[in-house]
């Protein structure tokens, strides 16, 4: 049995437009984000021996593999081991070497090698064991394997066992494995020109433990032999392990005693431990002691220590002896105020540090003390660097320096030459909630406007005037910016200037890293202002709420960070309360003519409220975390109204309602034969999504949420509630999606999308029980009986691919058709689908009637394949969306849309196309020359015109 | 199918000795759409997906396997699950690149027994092009270059999605194309080079050509609405014109008043005629 493939007609037939290519990165700005770099795992690298220049490669805090173009600092390509791997993924490892074009990864137990170059896999292996301890590339090789690929050297450790296996650089698979079953601690491996070392921590009998270096052979993996330090006395925990090189000439681990006065050195393979007194001028206490040594086979033997205090750092240079293994000291870098960061790297056999101050960055040699570069830094930025890798290159005796500095926000930046050329802003991936910040001198005029209303006629005459004078004073400024205005407008891409339409708006960001961001939509997403409004890194935030000019940060223990959305100041901090919040509840209710009045409501777990719903006259419904659903009205947050209990095995995972937000154009819809389905709008509605995770049911209740009357309700069984499950509500239709099993051969695999349309009536021009009343109650009328129940018609599709996150756009008048908005976390893009595609009233199994096709439908297929056209996000990578915002703006046609949760993604959506704005297509310059032209026509024609006329009135007689 | 899917299960115990763990590639063929199947994002990624049976635990054997794209420009499935025998949907994403979905039937030792093509929206037994099965009687594999437990079959690539709208761009011969333009031309040409071509003929064939155009229909209607016999829209609706009720009576009138009038208008017609 067989059957083609139907792709809808619905591309033919939509009006959709997409966005056109030269309009991509002016109405769209996406952040592609890695996440805060790791810093052991961030380095520079040619990505194949061909090539001349390095990119820069980054495993992130988010397991995200990144390589990143030191040049602009776009994103080469980026894998999420996250998304692969089933076990939770612990702080990633990612190695790479010169001369290799690979890099590989570690995180939890998987090790994968990634093409350098593109970013396609070359291979990945799961290695039992337990997790991935250390990895470390071996820049020896066979003569017989090919030159490009390195094996690499895995170390897992799992309770008590420690597991050393040599991975094949072309096909991952163990070459050898050393097993330790010793019970010591593993710890890292590390590898010199002729052995492999494994490096476990030995405990020793009373307390600390003894460094145990075990020898292997690089071919078999055997044991050579091993060496035990003893370490005891000032070694406590891995922590107390300073360094372990590795890939070098002579491979070292370094530590300290417990009083941090001597540096301890021992040569791996050695049994010789060198102890260096530390010399700490500046008397105080030592914070942090971090070792710098090149990473390479042929390089010197050489390396950095350096002291961080709590004002200032030092650092000082050791030389090793590679016949005796004897540690030297050779110069220092003086103690200076203020941060510090130093990086390493290595032209051949020459070592370079790069020495990052706040007034300067310095490139010396390791042989020598001698600066060989020095600039002034850059103060642009005040986000402390936390740690740098740097590449340097040599002209001659001159030499140039770029570094890819980390910073304390997470934020990641380029540095050439004291220069800042790029910063990604990576902290942005925490981002947790946002909010569309509400500008203050719109609210004045509002409030004006609302003095006029109010006052008696001359009063209101009055202060109209006088607002007209006070606002001539802006005249002379605007009428000298005129020209430029025109000049600008005729030659400019963009045909008006549509900022002062509410296009380019600001939206305030909260990370869970305790940081708050406001930026510009209209400005490709630039970051307006950056604050660390908490030192912390798991800020519990909860929402973000926006009053005109400034914005709320609620966080879960009931405090809350009140900053100005101008500037980011912070103008008010509540103090945590002792209650545990599960949600807030931000609530928007139009109050006066256009001002409108925000609140926040907080709710506990178990879906009480923490206050009284005092600001609100509505109603409020909470999800309680043992799955029920509560109704709250106004002035009681003791006790519910009412208390909806799914059926038995089932529980509450979601609600959703109708966004504040929601507009209604028309309230029936004209059929083709003019007749009219009246729609049901009701304010109240609640669509609940309730999960059975042990039978795999999912069921959808449309409630009604002041009387928590259930209105619709549909079940669905085989659904796969490990997958996401998302719904959205708007105007008189739902949608909701899932990924749906065939529970028998018969019935169709695969994810659904499901829409419904709620109408008063199942009959044309008929309201119902409604008849012709005005208004309805949710809870009683005349006739006794309560609300009527809505006539559902509903549509099911099949679609290609998971949606984990639904809105619907908004605009301002709700005229412009809606477009339902979909994230698609399997191939990172968001779709806005059309809402007359998702019509439920599409004709089934026959052509629509001419009547239907006036109206807009078209044959129901039951694949909807995703139009390219649809695409918002078109060829972008948006990865990890977890949330998208829609905000109407002064154009009826457009509306804003922003994506955050990993990316940072905004566009403008344009559902029923751009209507009223004149779009790049317009151009004004042809206008004038057609204007032009047709001038001189009628004036060349008018006298040969006048002239016949006259011949002809003449003539006739 | 019940029956059907029990017996595989058999037939994968038996086979389980000599397939222990089993490698599924996907390898995606040059195609005109895509001719070279190394420019594929490194995004690219195939996904199995199915729904274990209630009570049969949600995360464990781990129902959503997910491949990534090789430098090979293949997808590679290492160790799938044993435990039940499992149908999954087989889903490749590639950015722009339509792939179609494949049901991937495994036995419960973790081995492929069958793949094919599947609809989207379709009964799950209706399946398309069958890529490759365990011959159930013989006990060994149809393909020949497939060993082992491996399993190679080959993605269908089905279309590219088209994410840009094309801007229509100005050009002065399409402006030559429109209609509206070229209707005007000819009547430029007409009232330009029509006088020209009437002068330049001898005087006989211009007699002749203006006997024509008297008796054709088409110049006697337009010759008709100069002289006054069409109704001016625009003179009525200005006000200055009558109403064609008006005309109409007024014509009735005349006709009725004489026949030598209209013999005089009909010359005065005429003599517009004649001077073209």
């Amino acid at each position: 049995m067989r059957l083609q493939v139907v792709l809808p007609l619905a591309a033919c037939l939509s009006p959709v437009v997409a966005i056109y290519s030269d309009e991509v990165n002016h109405i769209d700005f996406h952040h592609a984000l890695l996440g805060a770099p790791s810093p052991d795992s961030t380095f520079f690298l040619k990505p194949s021996s061909s090539s001349n220049a390095s990119l820069l490669y980054t495993i992130s805090e988010k397991s995200i593999v990144g390589a990143v173009n030191p040049r602009d600092g776009s994103l080469i390509w980026r894998q999420d081991l996250g998304r692969f791997s089933s076990s939770p993924a612990g702080p990633g490892i990612l190695r790479g070497l010169d001369g290799n074009s690979a890099v590989v990864s570690a995180a939890g137990d998987s090790i994968s090698s990634w093409s350098a170059q593109d970013g396609k896999l070359i291979w990945e292996s799961r290695l039992d064991g337990g997790a991935v301890a250390d990895l470390e590339l071996l820049e020896l090789h066979d003569a017989s394997e090919s030159p490009d690929s390195r094996d690499a050297i895995a170390l897992t450790s799992s309770d008590g066992t420690g597991v050393v296996r040599r991975l094949d650089g072309d096909l991952g698979k163990t070459k050898w494995e050393y097993k330790d079953t010793s019970g010591d601690m593993a710890f890292q491996v590390s590898s010199s020109p002729t052995e492999i070392f494994y490096i476990s921590l030995q405990p020793a009998l009373l307390k600390g433990y003894r460094i145990k270096v075990t020898a292997l052979d690089p071919v078999t993996g055997r044991q050579s032999r091993h060496v035990i330090l003893n370490s005891e006395s000032d070694v406590t925990s891995q922590e107390s392990i300073l360094f372990v090189g590795a890939n070098t000439a002579s491979p070292l681990i370094v530590w300290t005693d417990k009083s941090l006065k001597t540096l301890k050195v021992n040569v791996i393979g050695t049994k010789h431990v060198t102890s260096l007194p530390i010399d700490n001028a500046s008397g105080l206490d030592i914070g942090e002691i971090t070792v710098h040594a090149p990473r390479k086979l042929n390089s010197l033997a050489h390396f950095l220590v350096h002291y961080k205090t709590k004002s200032g750092a030092w650092a000082e240079v050791y030389h090793v002896d590679m016949k005796s293994s004897a540690v030297t000291k050779a110069y220092n870098l003086p103690y200076l105020q203020g941060q510090s960061v130093v990086a390493t790297n290595n032209i051949n056999a020459n070592v370079y540090f790069t020495r990052m101050t706040d007034a300067e960055a310095v490139v010396v040699s390791s042989a020598s003390h001698g600066i060989l570069g020095r600039w002034k830094a850059d103060v642009s930025t005040s986000d402390p660097a936390l740690h740098a890798v740097a590449d340097v290159v040599t002209k001659g005796k001159s030499v140039a320096v770029r570094s890819a500095v980390i910073h304390e926000s997470g934020d990641w930046s380029l540095i050439r030459n004291g220069h800042t050329e790029w910063t990604r802003p990576e902290a942005l991936v925490h981002t947790v909630a946002a909010a569309w910040a509400v500008e203050e001198d719109l609210e004045d005029l509002a409030h004006e406007l609302e003095i006029e209303g109010h006052e008696s006629l001359v009063g209101a005459y009055i202060h109209r005037v006088k607002r007209h004078l006070r606002d001539l004073q802006y005249f002379p400024e605007w009428l000298k910016d005129l020209p430029k205005r025109i000049v600008t407008s005729i030659l400019s891409d963009e045909v008006s200037n549509l900022d002062s339409f509410g296009v380019a708006q600001s939206i305030i960001l909260a990370t869970d890293k305790g940081r708050v961001y406001a930026l510009d939509t209209g400005r490709h997403g630039i970051i307006k202002w950056a604050i660390q409004a908490e030192k912390t890194s798991d800020w519990d935030v909860k929402a973000v709420l926006a009053n005109p000019g400034l914005a709320e940060v609620f966080l879960g223990d009931g405090s809350s960070v009140r900053v100005k959305s101008s500037t980011g100041e912070i103008l008010a901090k509540s103090p945590p309360t002792d209650v545990k919040l599960q949600t807030i509840a931000t609530i928007n209710q139009p109050a006066g003519l256009s001002a409108s009045q925000n609140g926040a409501i907080g709710i506990r777990g178990d879906g009480t409220l923490v206050a009284p719903l005092d600001i609100l006259s509505g109603f409020l419904v909470t999800t309680t975390s043992d799955g029920r659903l509560l109704g709250w009205a106004r002035k009681d947050s003791k006790f519910p109204v009412w208390d909806f209990v799914p059926p038995a095995g089932q529980k509450v995972v979601k609600a959703v309602s109708r966004p504040s937000h929601d507009p209604v154009a028309s309230i029936g819809k004209v059929l083709g034969d003019r007749s009219v389905l009246y729609k049901y709008l009701n304010p109240n509605l609640v669509l609940v999504t309730a999960v059975n995770e042990q039978e795999h049911i999912a069921a959808f209740y449309l409630l009604d949420g002041v009387s928590g009357k259930v209105l619709h309700s549909v079940s669905r069984a085989g659904v796969d509630p490990t997958q996401p499950i998302t719904s959205a509500i708007s105007e008189n239709w739902f949608a909701y999606s899932f990924f749906g099993d065939a529970l028998e051969e018969s019935s169709a695999k695969g994810y659904q999308l499901v829409v419904s349309e709620l109408y008063e009536s199942p009959l044309v021009n008929d309201r119902g029980p409604l008849g012709s009343a005005g208004n309805f109650s949710s809870l009683h009328n005349e006739r006794g009986d309560s609300l009527p129940l809505p006539h559902v018609v509903s549509q099911s599709f099949v679609i290609a691919e998971p949606i984990s996150h639904m809105a619907v756009t908004q605009t301002r008048q709700g005229i412009t058709i809606r477009q339902l908005l979909c994230v698609l976390p399997s191939s990172n893009a968001i779709v806005g689908i059309p809402r007359h595609v998702l019509d439920p009233r599409r004709p089934v199994d026959r052509d629509p009637t001419s009547a239907e096709a006036e109206e807009g439908l078209f044959r129901y297929a039951p694949f909807l394949e995703f139009d390219g056209r649809w695409y918002l996000s078109h060829s972008r990578d948006v990865a990890g969306i977890k949330t998208v915002l829609s905000q109407p703006t002064l154009l009826e046609s457009t509306s804003l849309i922003f994506a955050f949760g990993g990316d940072i993604f905004g566009t403008r959506a344009t559902p029923s196309q751009a209507f009223d704005i004149l779009g790049k297509s317009f151009s004004k310059l042809q206008l004038v020359l057609t204007v032009v032209a047709l001038t001189g026509g009628v004036m060349f024609l008018a006298p040969m015109a006048r002239a016949k006329q006259v011949n002809m009135l003449w003539k006739s007689t | 199918m019940h029956l059907r899917l029990s017996s595989l299960l058999g037939l994968g115990l038996s086979l389980s000795y000599l397939a222990t763990a089993s490698l599924l590639t996907i390898t995606i063929p040059p195609s005109t759409n895509l001719p070279n199947p190394h420019s594929l994002p490194a995004s690219t990624h195939a996904t199995l997906t199915t729904l274990p049976a209630p009570g049969a635990g949600d995360r464990d054997p781990p129902h959503i396997l997910t491949a990534s794209l090789t430098r090979g420009a293949t997808l590679v499935f290492r160790d799938l699950p044993a435990g039940h025998p499992e149908t999954y949907l087989l889903d490749i994403r590639a950015g722009e690149y339509v792939f179609a979905p494949y049901r991937v039937d495994v036995a419960a030792d973790g081995s492929v027994t069958g793949i094919w093509e599947t609809f989207r929206g379709n009964p799950w037994e209706n399946r398309g092009a069958q890529k490759y099965v365990v011959d159930v009687v013989a006990g060994e594999e149809k393909r020949p270059e497939t060993a082992g437990g491996d399993v190679l079959v080959e993605a269908k690539l089905l279309g590219k999605k088209a994410f840009y709208e094309e801007r229509a761009s100005f050009s002065p011969l399409s402006l030559l194309k429109n209609p509206m333009i070229l209707m005007a031309i000819v009547a430029l040409v007409l009232t330009f080079g029509m006088p020209k071509l009437m002068e330049n003929m001898d005087p006989e064939m211009r007699a002749e050509f203006e006997q024509q155009s008297r008796s054709s229909p088409l110049t006697g209607a337009t010759n008709n609405a100069t002289a006054g016999g069409g109704f001016d829209l625009a003179g009525w609706m200005a006000g200055t014109a009558p109403s064609p009720m008006a005309v109409a009576q007024a014509r009735e009138a005349q006709e009725r008043e004489s026949a030598s009038g209209r013999e005089a208008a009909a010359a005065a017609a005429g003599n517009v005629r004649k001077r073209g």
